[in-house]
């Protein structure tokens, strides 16, 4: 019978890429982890990326990230490449000179605030210039001159970690006044200067929606903007502008550094006709009940079940116990039922095992002994807290989802409760159409696939609904 | 988050002589924090992070303060404010436990935490201790899934933390001055 440790972990790389500074397994023990600051960066290789970005085109170094199917690592997937062609185009009058491209922004979203998610935040713990350089990297190729990171106000330590290394930025001249690498020549022949922030948050889960985070940068509450118009082309203060997770970012050096094709050689193709593939390496936090919880690199593609039983990843189920489910990667993906460990950890995830997609990558993984009702319970409480109150099917649908759930994990709810708690779940999100944003969706995909896929478990803990209705019938009812 | 009633037309703002933006603040916010942004009003959530992190909470007059200082109205100030969960409006304990609650933490045990913390301070989740030195709260998802159950104590994160370390680090931070 094959093992899990037949199945060779990460198949096309030589090693860690994302966490090459930052020990994890199956690679390193995670105990030797360290901040690593500019001079160890520079020392292992660091701002090399950017250095041959510099000597690309703007619009080459794009071309690259489209050609290498980078997608984006904070939940939708959408081709990073393809969203940076989105800007306004920048034209060349035949003398050669670009027309100017105005004010534009890199909103950098690091509001990582979904339950079970917490693998950006390893690479601002410990290797912030990967994410700095990353960063350069985009604003040359977008012709940006500022950029935001946007960071949850949890976050403390990050957000120091953060500030401390942008200091070191300036003053090693990576970004200010003299152009990006202490005023090096860019292939335009002139310099490229760049001015990057920390902006905090302040503890809202919306602020992670990709034009909530705009708001709560141009200093309003949070509330999701309609689109369109789209950020590309009116976002931050109006303005054309790219809004990027961490770990997308923290991708661009060594795709730039070594070429799209190796990037494209790992991963995985996808399996079904036409669709775009899922390539390079994710970061997978796992949590919840097995052996070694914690964030691991690993190519897409890879299965589950080999990630929770590989004896140098999780190691197995916490004391031996049966697999019962997993979140797919944060809590509004859905649940990937019992029979569905082997699940492949790529962006087709969400067509082929009937869950949301693939979301973070980071899975929360529960045993036999978990009542469902009460993670479901927890989800819709987490939602009904999170939702912003914009939109009138979220802010009361959510509320109502979380009442009921929770009269079914007391006991007191009938089957009918059942019914019209999965009515609610689908009927509000951006999907049916009746909220501005996602959130919703994420809600009633958590509710809907974990009372579908344990509806037993579920209906065991409902009084069956009965009506009594007083009437006559037949002869009584002439006389 | 959603929105908080008040009753705007009889409200009275209590006022000390005192400004709570002090000059170092106002200098700053001018020479650091507002050449960041296009338009002033960017530098709310940073202004607001300031009082908070100095005062442990956002006084109504800290807010007429800010929106003077960023001249926008106290109205976009208070609606900022009182969205984000993190700004306090009303003054809090000098140390603020906060107990992750989301699935990865429940799941794992967070509710032991949250009685221990309950039985050593003898207050409830959302309570004040009569003292003044602690407010226990329970927080949605704090970002460290992988050593749940996770705490955050005013501003340090204790991860894979057990009833009895809580019971301990609450202790360490009696003995502690103001938190924040």
């Amino acid at each position: 019978m094959a093992t899990a440790l037949d199945t060779p972990i990460n198949p096309n790389l030589s090693g860690p890429q994302l966490t090459k500074r930052i020990p994890c397994w199956p690679y390193a023990d995670p105990k030797g982890r360290h901040i690593v600051w500019y001079d160890e960066f520079v020392k292992t290789g660091g701002y090399e990326g950017l250095r041959k970005a510099l000597s690309m085109k703007p619009d080459a170094v794009t071309e690259e990230v489209k050609k290498s199917a980078l997608r984006g690592r904070g939940g939708a997937g959408f081709p990073c490449g393809l969203k940076w062609t989105f800007l306004p185009k920048v034209t060349t009058d035949p003398a050669g000179k670009e027309s100017d491209p105005g004010q534009r922004y890199l909103a950098v979203n690091a509001d990582e605030s979904e339950p079970g998610t917490f693998k950006d935040r390893l690479l601002m713990d410990f290797d912030p210039h990967l994410l700095l350089e990353g960063i350069a990297i985009c604003c040359y190729a977008c012709r940006i001159r500022t950029a935001y990171i946007f960071i949850r106000g949890e976050y403390h330590h990050q957000a120091h970690v953060l500030e401390k290394a942008i200091a070191e930025a300036y003053a090693k001249g990576i970004f200010g006044k003299p152009g990006l690498l202490g005023g090096a020549q860019t292939a335009k022949g002139e310099t490229f200067a760049v001015d990057c922030y920390v902006h905090r948050g302040a503890g809202a889960y919306i602020c992670g929606e990709e034009t909530g985070l705009l708001e709560a940068l141009e200093g309003k509450r949070g509330w999701p903007r309609i689109k369109p118009p789209f950020p590309a082309i009116k976002g931050l203060f109006g303005k054309p502008t790219i809004i990027n997770n961490v770990e997308t970012l923290a991708h661009l050096p060594s795709i730039i550094e070594n070429g799209a094709d190796w990037f494209l050689k790992q991963g995985t193709i996808s399996s079904i006709a036409g669709q775009m593939g899922s390539h390079g390496t994710k970061l997978m936090g796992v949590s919840g009940h097995v052996n070694r919880p914690g964030v691991y690199e690993l190519e897409l593609g890879i299965k589950l079940s080999t990630i929770i039983e590989h004896p140098k990843l999780c190691a197995g189920m916490r004391n031996g116990k049966k697999f019962k489910g997993a979140i797919a990667g944060g809590v509004s993906m859905g649940i990937l039922g019992p029979d569905q460990m082997d699940a492949e950890m790529d962006f087709d995830i969400g067509r082929k095992y009937n869950v949301l997609g693939l979301g973070t990558a980071c899975p929360t993984v529960f045993d036999e002994d978990t009542d469902m009702v009460a993670v479901a319970r927890n989800i819709a409480r987490f939602f009904k807290h999170e939702s912003c109150g914009q939109c009138t099917p979220c802010r009361e649908g959510s509320g109502w989802l979380y009442q009921l759930l929770n009269r079914i994990e007391e006991g007191h709810a009938r089957t009918k409760d059942l019914d019209l708690a999965l009515e609610i779940a689908t009927s509000m999100g951006s999907m049916p159409g009746t909220t501005i944003c996602g959130l919703a969706d994420g809600n009633n995909w958590a509710v809907r696939t974990i009372m579908n896929k344990y509806r037993a478990e579920f209906e065991s803990r409902v009084k069956p609904s009965f009506v009594a209705v007083k009437m006559t019938v037949g002869a009584a009812a002439k006389g | 988050m959603a929105w908080i009633t008040k009753p705007s037309g009889t409200m009275k703002v209590e006022k000390r002589a005192e400004p709570y933006l002090t000059p170092a603040m106002r200098q700053e916010l001018t020479q650091k924090i507002l050449p960041r942004y296009e338009v002033a009003k960017g530098a709310l959530l940073p202004a607001l992070h300031m009082v908070q992190h100095t005062y442990g909470w956002v006084p109504q007059q800290a807010m007429l303060e800010i929106a003077e200082f960023l001249k926008i109205t106290p109205a976009e100030v208070i609606d900022t404010a009182s969205f984000y969960e993190e700004y306090w409006l009303k003054p809090k304990g000098a140390h603020v436990i906060a107990v992750c609650r989301s699935i990865a933490c429940e799941f794992c045990g967070n509710r032991e935490i949250t009685e221990a913390c309950k039985s050593r301070l003898g207050i409830d989740v959302g309570e004040t201790t009569d003292d003044g030195r602690f407010t226990l709260v329970e927080l949605e998802c704090l970002g460290s899934c992988g050593t749940a159950p996770a705490v955050l104590i005013d501003e340090t994160l204790h991860e894979n933390v057990s009833p009895e370390q809580i019971v301990k680090l609450i202790d360490q931070a009696k003995d502690h001055g103001h938190g924040h």
